[in-house]
């Protein structure tokens, strides 16, 4: 009955499933610690995955459709930070805005460039780095196998996500533009005296969220699914923003607290095998990545503490 | 009401009945003084529209369907058409407004997901008649007709060829020996327990001792969790695959295609539908919504609109059905399809009983 749930897969597919999350919790987490909260990352990833799409099927070359997907990204984020910094509007009505739009622009595109709603045509997808070799018999070449499959099965965009937290964990701990960046998030005034330029600290660092949000939407349809479909992030974007916050706004927490979630994902379809075997319906397994995420923001991992200036628009004074 | 309203709708009817009457004598006295008549003369003024579920036209399924059959029935009846789609579940009520107020009648509202306000909506224009596409009434309202499908039939033959593939090596050289099929289903509704339900007794008739492994996406949308359900199921040794699950079941075509299953589409025939999915798309489990959603614009046509009543489509119908094996079609053996047509008959004969829940 363990061999059902416990295997190799499991694992592989908990970091796939956690990679678009995970690239748009550290979006958000380099956006809050500047100080903007971002909750328009699900709106972005949405965007990112349809331009995505759209321009791997005009080129037929799907890494100019990752290129694409990330510039879509940055100009969505870019509508966000001129509301939230330059206009000082309230970030979260600007966020929800954008989310919306976002809705209502990729149908509306799909529509003009497709001619209908719904699902696009199949996209020339990105395939795993290194196709798998057979693996001997016996007890070691189990091992490898489960090692293969749990390591080496995946697309380029599940790696570069393990490389980009390490790299945003260590940029913004260990680096002056790290410091200073965090500083826009904690005192904005403080930072503003001493001569670091609030605003555009903070225009980075929305569009660098922009960014990852968009290569998390690429990562959906280019190396996941294969086509875009409507509102396809289903929710990535909401989970990824829990899984800063469980991550306590570091990027390496936000990666994992985003392989937790795609854990708990993976877990929920390995536990659906036992229907039949043992009486619990399926929607009590649908339900735990969701459970866990409440439980998790409910505190149970000790108070997490947001960047004080979080939210606040700057005003040079 | 107040008068300010009833007013304002006062003269918006009559505006209506003013717009709709006009063109009507205009066309009549130029297609008299044309020669041939080129233009046909409508022969009806029945309006049908529909509102899709939020899945919206282009999901290649029972949305595009239903439009479909709302075609047929322009073309054939020369009835006006109209469709509004729902981007979220919070829009069908205004879109059922909107074309209810425009004096649309039958409405087809798509998708069992839209029961409710179809009940609602039904007391709210009495005069209107709805049909509930994939909708259960009890009791039916009077201007309403649910029109529903047993899917658990199609679902049967479906789980026949599954049953009898997944033992037949020589079909596809993505067929194991483990005797595994799999189920991925959308939601855990009664709707999709009917097609699990059909396609497990089908499976089992032929193939007692096949496994069936049940996974649900718990939505209709995410193409990256149907891929996910066939890595899974085909982790497991399922070599067949049946999605009823709307645009899950598409990523799930994905993962058979990447790791190398075959799949059995749903709802309309998906080799045709999904491009190059050919080399791994067996057959699909057709719901003829088109079927059902023509023959009740024609029955408004002709005054008989069933309202009140629930129909229920069937094989014996013609409202379910298989699709052609196309790719397949000179793998599958002879005694697969001959099984199909003997549980085809006894379904229609009543010998069969294919179970509706598990």
């Amino acid at each position: 009955m363990l061999g059902d749930i416990i295997t190799p897969d499991l694992f592989a597919s908990a970091l796939r499933m956690a990679t678009p999350l995970a690239l748009a919790a550290i979006g958000g987490t380099i956006c809050e610690r500047s100080g903007v909260v971002n909750i328009a990352l699900e709106g972005i990833m949405l965007t990112g995955a349809f331009a995505g799409a759209a321009v791997t099927l005009a080129t037929g070359n799907p890494w100019v459709g990752v290129l694409a997907a990330v510039l879509a990204g940055v100009a969505i984020a870019a509508v966000h930070a001129f509301a939230s910094i330059n206009l000082r509007a309230d970030q979260v009505v600007s966020g929800t805005g954008i989310n919306i739009f976002a809705l209502g622009l990729t149908g509306f595109l799909m529509e003009r460039l497709y001619g209908h709603p719904g699902t696009t045509d199949p996209v020339k997808m990105i395939r795993p780095l290194i196709s798998l070799p057979k693996t001997p018999e016996g007890l070691f070449g189990e091992v490898l196998r489960w090692l293969e499959v749990i390591f080496l099965s995946h697309t380029p965009i599940v790696y570069a996500a393990v490389l980009i937290a390490v790299v945003a964990q260590w940029a913004l701990y260990r680096t002056r533009w790290g410091l200073r960046l965090r500083s826009l998030g904690e005192h904005p005034k403080a930072a503003d005296t001493v001569g670091i330029s609030v605003y555009r600290g903070r225009w980075a660092a929305v569009l660098m969220s922009g960014a990852l949000a968009g290569l998390a939407g690429a990562n959906l349809v280019i190396e996941q699914v294969g086509s875009f479909t409507e509102n396809m992030t289903n929710g990535r974007g909401f989970i990824a923003l829990a899984a800063n916050i469980f991550g306590r706004w570091t990027p390496a927490g936000s990666y994992l607290a985003s392989l937790l979630f795609g854990f708990a994902d993976a877990l929920q379809i390995k536990l659906q095998m036992l229907r039949g075997q043992i009486d619990i319906p399926p929607q009590f397994f649908l339900m735990l990545p969701y459970v866990l995420t409440v439980i998790v923001l409910a505190g149970v991992i000790g108070r997490a503490v947001a960047p004080a200036a979080v939210g606040q628009p700057y005003e040079k004074g | 009401m107040n008068t300010k309203w009833s007013r304002f709708l006062a003269v918006a009817l009559a505006l209506t009945l003013l717009v709709a009457f006009v063109p009507g004598c205009a066309k009549k006295t130029t297609d008299e003084g044309t020669t041939g008549g080129k233009t046909e003369e409508p022969k009806t003024t029945v309006k049908a529209a529909m509102v899709t579920d939020v899945g919206g036209l282009g999901d290649k399924s029972f949305n595009d369907l239903s439009y479909e059959g709302l075609k047929r029935a322009e073309k054939e009846l020369g009835v006006e058409i109209k469709v509004l789609e729902s981007k979220e579940i919070t829009d069908y009520e205004s879109n059922i407004d909107q074309l209810a107020n425009a004096g649309y009648s039958p409405i087809f509202a798509v998708g069992f997901l839209m029961t409710d306000t179809v009940s609602k909506m039904s007391t709210q224009y009495p005069d209107t008649m709805f049909g509930g596409v994939d909708e259960f009434f009890d009791p039916v309202p009077s201007n309403v007709v649910g029109l529903t499908f047993k899917e658990h039939e199609g679902s049967y033959l479906a789980g026949v060829v599954a049953g009898l593939a997944t033992k037949e090596k020589a079909l596809s050289d993505k067929i194991n020996d483990k005797n595994v099929i799999g189920f991925v289903g959308g939601m855990d509704v009664p709707l999709i327990k009917k097609f699990e339900a059909g396609f497990i007794a089908g499976a089992k008739s032929v193939n007692p001792d096949v496994q069936v492994i049940s996974l649900y996406a718990g939505n209709f949308t995410d193409q990256a969790k149907g891929k996910e359900l066939g890595y899974s199921l085909i982790e497991k040794g399922a070599d067949v695959i049946y999605a009823a699950a709307g645009a899950v079941g598409l990523g799930t075509i994905e993962a058979c295609k990447e790791k190398g299953a075959l799949f059995i589409g749903v709802d309309a025939d998906q080799y045709l539908t999904v491009p190059n999915s050919g080399d791994v798309m067996l057959t699909s489990m057709m719901k003829r919504v088109d079927v059902a959603v023509f023959e009740t614009v024609k029955a408004a046509v002709d005054g008989t609109f069933p309202g009140g009543t629930i129909k229920e489509f069937g094989l014996k119908e013609g409202g379910v059905g298989l699709a052609p094996f196309h790719d397949f079609e000179n793998k599958v053996p002879q005694s697969i399809k001959d099984a199909v047509e003997k549980a085809k008959k006894g379904i229609i004969d009543g010998t069969i009983k294919v179970p509706d829940k598990l």
